[in-house]
């Protein structure tokens, strides 16, 4: 297929992880933060502060209801849930052969109705609250509508492998925002808001019997493999996506890449000691996905130099 | 400072004497703590109060919140769970206080069921005689000389609290079998999290949703097995039961199985839940099912609920169950009289929180008084719950005094009067969003494993009708988000939070243009200049 | 006197059933009266037995069995040692209000089975007017048998005190229940016994004879002129008599469902078959004498 149509999906598929993670990443900061803290005490830091720093601004002066504000519905901020609904429309229409009838109206209707402004209720103070529900019910439909009805040819898989590859890059950047530095085990409290940031608290409740703290919460969303959007699941998949739609995948570097972080994940999970630190990991993966969606452009979208750029 | 408060829904409030209400005063002025919240709900108006009471409807039915009520046909429908908008407030200091007053009282009940089923202290002492305990509905034989682990009988309790119009708070029932309500407790402050966000804006509420985590906490903590190992359950009698919402809703929450009584069975005095990987030990049950209706062999033969042989594996010590069975005999109502001299015998205190002055009519001298005040007093039957069979004196009329005057008469023992509480009020949203004085009562509960711990607040019951001191949800009550404030002063706050951390430097986000096209255009110009 | 008592029960189900688990109420108590000399019991298939007493004091065994069968049998041998009881006391009404007997008495005269009035008794009591409890409880011994024909299948194991008085027939489990209302209403504390009776051999030289488990009751009758403790007296309205050496005690409670023979339940929709006999046998050589 083109290499610029292989391309668009996997930003489709991009951004709308991004949009998906940041209206659950919303939702669940505005819960928190409209209460009172916990009285067990927090093993992590992740408030509309935190998520400000993972979408790449961090904005001093903000209260908490306008940072939550700008991340979801400004459409001039680029990392917003607003802004990412939007590219992905863009994407989409420009692949409207390739997926199909029904994928197209559900993303153009999600962008209509979002910028719409016209939502009673949404311009009250619990609008991003609002949007970010409708947002997360869309994505939901918008993937099972793929899942359904695109076929498993190589555009499913770059549209799968962008989602993949930036729900482990968001997950990642999260984890290295809310987790206390160096190896602090004094800091052993809780870590709902991480898992009710992503969704997984059920799936976390029926996977570990430890209470949800940082430090097993952490592994969790690094290397669980049950749970499909943990770190090591993602990865896991990408290779399989990769493996699928490369022509020759024992000499392609991505594939190749994306099976040794695998393999480190893997190694990872079962050598670490019950306490150790994670951040350090955190960010050695997130370097290497960095380098692998260098790998994926070089390879696939004939060396654009969409690598590292930036709009 | 009124400019905010005078939009009709509050405009025209006034609380009703005597009683006492709680957000404003007697001449109509909001209380401090509860102005910003008077103004926000002035802001919003009788307008906006009823949109969001639209949505809450919406919201609840759609997830299922719903509680069945019969109509007069006896047709029984679901209806949205009644939520009121307009939350009740209690500060730290208040807070602490009722908190130690309810530690104290369930200490002392746990004591006492465990005193009525070995060594009888209290009853030899003479100060609780031994035909009122051995009378009690929910005593239970059968478990006569059974110590479940740790010693503790009442799991959860959920202590009834009332406010008089002097300010003074007493209780005026204790319940420590199968209390309910906490699933609404927490449903309801996710709901007014989205429904009235900006009521939340000027003040700092204690959180509520640690519950699931401290009940699961404490059943591993009475499991007897390795805390890591230990697998808890959810027993429930299955969705034909009316709290059957409560039942899954804390099995999800606490990340557990919800199992019923054919999922369920005793070989050799161990408990299994059939799985299908084949029979799989169950060391903890949190049981939301009557002692009655527990094992077939030890209790009633025909419960199809029940689990045989439950019981052996209890006085085998294989299994926990909470509440243990048998607790009841600590919630009858004619027993509640002496829970006062509970707390002095059992811990040499004096009671923090008082009961409500409570008439035993096994007493002939008390019969006579109390027949003689029928109208002015509430008469309830001691081994029911959920306000079955009350009579409000004062509310009645004279052909059901006549009759209730019959009942005890010819049964004396199984009944007890009450003094009428002058319940507080509480503002609350009319059909026309306009605010009115509705009577409440509290039901805080609390978590007994290794200590006892409290949630913030609790379930505040409302009577929805003009007038009405009965709050019960199955009898046309609803229910209020019950706030308990943040103040500096909380020591048992688990410590400082950690330190907010300089996030790390995260690489930029990416967003991908495609410019290839550019850059071969760039490469063939500038070939093309060479 | 000196028995040998045998409680041989078997089921045989239609179908294979499990999970068939069984509480025994069997074994003749030791009391002031009463030793238990030895016990031994034997389940098929095989089954860990254990023991506990209960909330009365009654000894319980426990088995289950959790496989797949379709029989199981129960054989229980015990010897008791049983002597005559003392002189009962005859204290007064009036001594039934004293805090000893109330303390004494405990649950045993709490009301039962009066609510709502049940028809007929009311003429029953009348006739039990005494000078004592001692004569009114000596009184029902003769009342009872008298008012009502001791009938096998005219009740059944859950019948109340007012089907008997509908059907004026009943068994020994009924006129028991009957006795503990009427004693009760006049404030004497009663307690139901379950129990071995032996009744003489038809056949002069057998010492063997099958037996039904029966029921009586103990009564709690004051210390004679206010003295003295007040003690539980047995008698047998079925019978005629206060109980002797023949009665056997197993246990007693407020009711028959406090102190069941057997309890069981077990898994599987197979309907079963039971053959039950007690056989008692007197061991003392001069017993035939006696009738």
């Amino acid at each position: 297929m083109l290499a610029r149509i292989a391309h668009e999906l996997y930003w489709l598929g991009r951004n709308l992880a991004r949009a998906e993670f940041t209206a659950r990443a919303a939702e669940a900061v505005f819960h928190s933060e409209l209460q009172g803290a916990s009285d067990s005490r927090p093993g992590v830091s992740f408030g509309s502060g935190g998520l400000m720093a993972m979408l790449g601004d961090v904005d001093e002066g903000s209260s908490s209801i306008e940072a939550l504000g700008q991340i979801t519905l400004d459409p001039e901020h680029p990392g917003s849930m607003l802004a990412s609904i939007e590219r992905a429309r863009e994407g989409a229409r420009t692949v409207r052969d390739v997926i199909s009838a029904e994928m197209w109206e559900a993303i153009n209707t999600t962008t209509l109705r979002l910028r719409g402004g016209s939502q009673p209720g949404w311009t009250a103070p619990s609008g991003p609250y609002m949007a970010s529900q409708y947002v997360k019910e869309r994505t939901a439909l918008i993937w099972g509508v793929a899942n359904r009805t695109m076929l498993r040819d190589e555009a499913k898989y770059f549209l799968d492998a962008g989602g993949l590859i930036e729900v482990s890059d968001m997950v990642l950047r999260m984890l290295r925002v809310a987790l206390p530095p160096g190896d602090s085990t004094a800091a052993d409290g809780h870590a709902l808001i991480l898992l009710q940031a992503v969704g997984g608290f059920h799936a976390y409740l029926r996977a570990v019997t430890a209470p949800p703290n940082a430090h097993p919460v952490a592994r969790f969303l690094l290397f669980e493999r049950a749970y499909p959007d943990s770190v090591a699941a993602c990865v896991d998949s990408l290779h399989e996506v990769f493996t699928r739609a490369d022509a020759g995948p024992r000499n392609s570097k991505p594939v190749l890449r994306v099976s040794r972080l695998a393999a480190d994940l893997d190694f990872q999970r079962r050598a670490l000691p019950e306490g150790a630190e994670l951040t350090g990991i955190c960010e050695q993966a997130q370097q290497e996905l960095a380098r692998i969606d260098q790998d994926v452009a070089e390879r696939y979208f004939a060396g654009a130099a969409s690598a590292g750029d930036r709009r | 400072m009124s400019s905010g408060v005078e939009t009709p829904a509050v405009a025209q409030y006034r609380p009703q004497a005597p009683f006492l209400d709680e957000l404003f005063e007697a001449d109509g002025t909001p209380r401090p703590t509860a102005l910003a919240l008077i103004e926000e709900l002035g802001r919003l108006g009788p307008e906006g109060l009823m949109d969001a009471g639209r949505r809450r409807d919406a919201i609840f039915m759609q997830q299922g919140i719903t509680f069945e009520t019969s109509s007069v046909s006896g047709a029984s429908h679901e209806r949205p769970f009644p939520l009121d908008l307009v939350p009740r407030v209690l500060n730290g200091e208040e807070w602490r206080a009722i908190k130690r007053g309810l530690a104290q009282r369930i200490r002392a009940l746990n004591h006492f069921v465990d005193d009525v089923y070995h060594a009888r202290e209290i009853v030899r002492e003479g100060i609780v005689p031994w035909r009122l305990v051995a009378s009690c509905s929910h005593f239970a034989r059968a478990v006569h000389g059974i110590r479940p682990p740790g010693g503790v009988y009442t799991h959860v309790a959920g202590c009834d609290l009332v406010r008089h119009s002097d300010g003074t708070w007493k209780v005026i029932e204790d319940n420590v079998r199968i209390p309910s309500g906490i699933s609404y407790v927490l449903e309801n402050r996710a709901a007014m999290a989205r429904l009235v966000p900006e009521l939340f804006a000027s003040y700092r509420v204690r959180r509520v949703d640690h519950y699931p985590q401290l009940l699961l906490g404490a059943l591993r903590s009475v499991a007897p097995s390795a805390e890591s190992e230990a697998t808890v359950v959810v027993w429930t009698p299955g969705p034909a039961n009316p709290a059957y919402f409560e039942h899954a809703f804390l099995a999800r929450q606490m990340g557990v199985e919800l199992v019923e009584a054919s999922d369920l069975v005793v070989r050799d005095d161990v408990l299994y839940m059939r799985t299908t990987r084949g029979l799989e030990r169950a060391h903890a049950v949190y049981r939301r099912i009557d002692d009655d209706f527990v094992d077939p062999l030890e209790f009633r033969p025909d419960s199809l609920l029940g689990v045989p042989g439950l019981l052996r594996a209890y006085r085998a010590g294989s299994v926990a169950i909470a509440n243990a069975l048998g607790t009841g005999v600590a919630d009858d109502k004619a027993i509640y009289c002496f829970v006062p001299d509970m707390i002095r015998f059992y811990l040499g205190e004096e009671p923090i929180l008082e009961n409500v002055r409570t008439y035993l009519l096994s007493d002939p001298e008390m019969l006579e008084h109390v027949l003689g005040r029928l109208e002015e007093l509430v008469v309830k039957p001691t081994g029911e719950s959920g306000g079955k069979g009350v009579m409000i004196g004062p509310h009645a009329s004279e052909v059901e005094i006549e009759r209730m005057r019959r009942r005890i008469t010819a049964d004396p023992e199984r009944w007890i009067a009450q003094d009428v509480v002058r319940l507080s009020t509480v503002p609350t949203v009319g059909a026309d969003g306009v605010l009115a004085p509705r009577h409440v009562d509290l039901r805080p509960f609390a978590v007994f494993g290794e200590r006892i711990d409290i949630v913030p607040g609790g379930l505040t019951r409302v009577a929805l009708e003009e007038g009405s001191l009965i709050v019960n949800s199955s009898r046309g009550g609803g229910s209020k988000d019950t706030w308990v404030l943040e103040d500096g002063d909380d020591a048992d706050r688990a410590g400082p939070p950690i330190a907010d951390t300089q996030p790390p430097a995260l690489p930029d986000l990416r967003y991908g243009a495609w410019v290839g096209q550019q850059q071969q255009q760039q490469q063939q110009q500038n070939r093309e200049s060479d | 006197m000196h028995f040998a008592i045998r409680f041989l029960t078997e089921y045989h189900y239609k179908a294979p059933v499990t999970d068939n688990l069984n509480a025994l109420r069997v074994r003749p108590a030791t009391t002031s009266t009463q030793r238990c000399d030895e016990f031994h019991t034997r389940i098929e298939p095989e089954a860990r037995v254990s023991r506990y007493l209960d909330y009365f004091g009654t000894e319980v065994l426990e088995f289950g069995i959790p496989s797949a069968h379709d029989h199981l049998t129960i054989d229980v041998r015990a010897r008791v040692v049983t002597s005559a009881p003392p002189e009962p006391p005859d204290g007064s009404w009036e001594s039934l209000r004293s805090s000893s007997y109330v303390d004494a008495a405990g649950e045993f005269a709490l009301p039962w089975q009066d609510q709502p009035p049940i028809p007929g008794l009311e003429d029953l009591d009348a006739a039990l007017e005494a000078d004592s409890p001692l004569e009114t409880l000596e009184l029902l011994c003769e009342l009872v048998p008298e008012r009502f024909e001791y009938r096998p299948g005219a009740t059944y194991v859950g019948s109340t005190v007012e089907h008997l008085l509908e059907v004026g027939a009943g068994v020994c489990q009924d006129f028991a229940h009957l006795s503990l209302v009427l004693l009760r209403r006049r404030g004497i504390a009663a307690r139901y016994v379950s129990g071995y009776l032996w009744a003489a051999p038809q056949e002069e030289g057998e010492n063997s004879v099958e037996v039904d488990t029966h029921a009586w009751l103990e009564a709690l009758l004051p210390g004679t002129d206010g003295h003295g403790e007040p003690v539980w007296v047995s008698a047998d309205p079925t019978n005629r008599r206060l109980t002797g050496e023949t009665h056997v005690k197993i246990g007693h409670g407020r009711f028959y469902a406090d102190v069941p023979p057997v309890k069981g339940l077990y898994l599987g929709g197979a309907a079963s078959e039971l053959s039950a006999a007690v056989t008692m046998s007197r061991l003392d050589p001069q017993a035939s004498a006696r009738a």
